[in-house]
């Protein structure tokens, strides 16, 4: 065993324990920790927010080299602080609307390039999956899957037998699916926790390498 | 019947309290299960293996210390694959408040290997605003990021000189822990540039990350503590690190509580059926 000598160490060895006291039942120790890591966090965004974008990006420009139209980006989003002037609020639409539309006009082609059209190609049974028997039976399997998840979730026209079994066949790749993703998630949550216990015996208490 | 009514009345505090002792036991005496590394691990390795010495390696750290313990693990790692190959590093991230993780990484990988800052690698850090960026560097990554994370002008450092825009970066890979992260970067940098790119994940995300492999959008898939096990195990066996592996000392606190789940789970359904089928007599008589 070789106790850290580190305050901070130990300063993260308690907050630690702080968070897992919510195991037991909430309590003003959890409460601490949770509220201390909030306000960490926002303090942090501030000041690497401003290191790293207002000071190079904004005061720089503007006010030690003279760029004057940078003012236009610095009203824009002054623009945001209107909505607490009840009177000026309705100004707080126009950063709102430069950003939505910018973000609608990237995201609208780029995610039917990248999510359904590649996503499309994908799913479509090509020569090369010919080339192997298992190709050609996890491209067959993946394509059945994609056509009867489609048909599951296609309400506008009741169901007949047909549609109405491969809609059942669409539930079953969808549960193996949820299957497959809560799988992760457990592996997830006890990497985190494994994690905690890793800086527990290795950086506080020393005991393992 | 009563044993079954006796384990769903269980604390579940117990069941927390074994879950401790059954994630702490392999970390102080391991046990040493073998882990192998799988085929979407193998892609990412060989994909930076393959870049020339020389020639960047772009990393984006799209996570913060929430996620640390599945991919801090990836990113040493690769840091340590690439440069102990002498392949250049340029780190930046989308997540502003994984910048110190980003920042600790490379100062301690670049002193294993002996390293200098502005000529083997470059920490850019973050911009606000996620989409600017990543189009933005498809032109021109110095006009994105006029300086770097230090603020030193780009210009200044000597390993940027030959790099202009994502032409220039043979392989990058996004250590994503949701968003805006690996989607985002398939989405405006790999279907719009054609960046050639790998993917480092947490566990939650990994299986939404399985139809980008399938299409060869992504090369190749890290995913969760497993994935950073299976690059940690890639490393030391072709001789590129010696360091401590994290990921794999932990894989056997993992398997043994994954096992410890799959019994809870079996028991639990068992339990359910029989006192769901218990009460259903009841109510008969």
């Amino acid at each position: 065993m070789n106790l850290a000598t580190n305050i901070w160490t130990w300063i993260g060895a308690f907050l630690t324990f702080f968070i897992f006291s919510f195991l037991y039942r909430d309590n003003p120790f959890y409460k601490f920790a949770e509220h201390l890591f909030v306000g960490v966090s926002v303090g942090y965004s501030i000041s690497i927010s401003y290191h790293n974008v207002l000071y190079p990006d904004l005061i720089v420009p503007l006010f030690k080299h003279g760029q004057l139209l940078n003012i236009v980006p610095l009203v824009f989003g002054l623009c945001y602080f209107a909505r607490f002037v009840p009177k000026g609020a309705w100004l707080v639409r126009l950063p709102m609307g430069l950003v939505l539309g910018f973000g609608a006009g990237a995201a609208i082609p780029a995610t039917l390039q990248a999510s359904i059209i590649k996503q499309l190609q994908g799913a479509v049974l090509t020569p090369s999956i010919f080339s192997r028997w298992d190709f050609f039976l996890w491209a067959l399997i993946s394509l059945v899957g994609v056509i009867c998840t489609i048909i599951y979730f296609f309400f506008s026209k009741e169901r007949v037998k047909s549609t109405k079994f491969a809609a059942e066949i669409g539930i079953i790749f969808l549960m193996v699916g949820f299957g497959a993703s809560f799988g992760y998630t457990v592996m997830a949550r006890i990497s985190l926790l494994i994690g905690r216990f890793q800086f527990l015996l290795r950086d506080w208490l020393g005991i393992i390498k | 019947m009563k044993f079954f009514q006796l384990l769903a009345k269980i604390d579940r505090k117990i069941i927390f309290l074994i879950l401790a002792v059954v994630i702490i036991v392999p970390l102080i005496k391991p046990f040493g299960l073998i882990s192998r590394a799988s085929s979407r691990a193998e892609a990412v390795f060989n994909a930076v293996d393959a870049i020339p010495p020389g020639k960047p390696l772009m990393i984006s750290i799209d996570f913060d210390p929430g996620s640390m313990p599945e991919l801090y693990p990836m990113l040493t790692s690769i840091l340590r694959h690439a440069m102990a190959k002498n392949i250049k590093v340029i780190v930046l991230g989308l997540w502003l408040t994984g910048m110190g993780l980003g920042e600790q990484a490379l100062a301690t990988v670049s002193q294993e290997y002996n390293k200098e800052y502005g000529k083997d690698y470059v920490f850019l850090g973050w911009r606000s605003g996620v989409l600017p960026v990543i189009l933005g560097m498809g032109e021109d990554i110095k006009k994105t990021f006029p300086t770097d994370y230090y603020g030193n002008p780009l210009d200044s450092l000597p390993m940027m000189n030959d790099i202009k825009n994502y032409r220039d970066i043979p392989f990058f890979i996004t250590l994503s822990a949701g968003d805006p992260g690996m989607a985002t970067w398939i989405a405006y940098a790999q279907a719009r540039y054609g960046l050639k790119m790998g993917a480092g994940t947490t566990a939650v995300s990994a299986a939404d990350a399985y139809p980008y492999l399938q299409t060869g959008q992504l090369t190749g898939l890290l995913g969760g503590m497993k994935g950073a096990s299976e690059y940690e195990f890639l490393i030391k066996e072709k001789g590129y690190s010696k360091a401590q592996t994290p990921a794999s000392q932990a894989m056997d606190s993992q398997s043994l509580a994954h096992l410890l789940i799959l019994i809870l789970i079996v028991l639990g359904n068992i339990g359910y059926f029989f006192i769901r089928k218990g009460t259903a007599k009841k109510e008969e008589k």
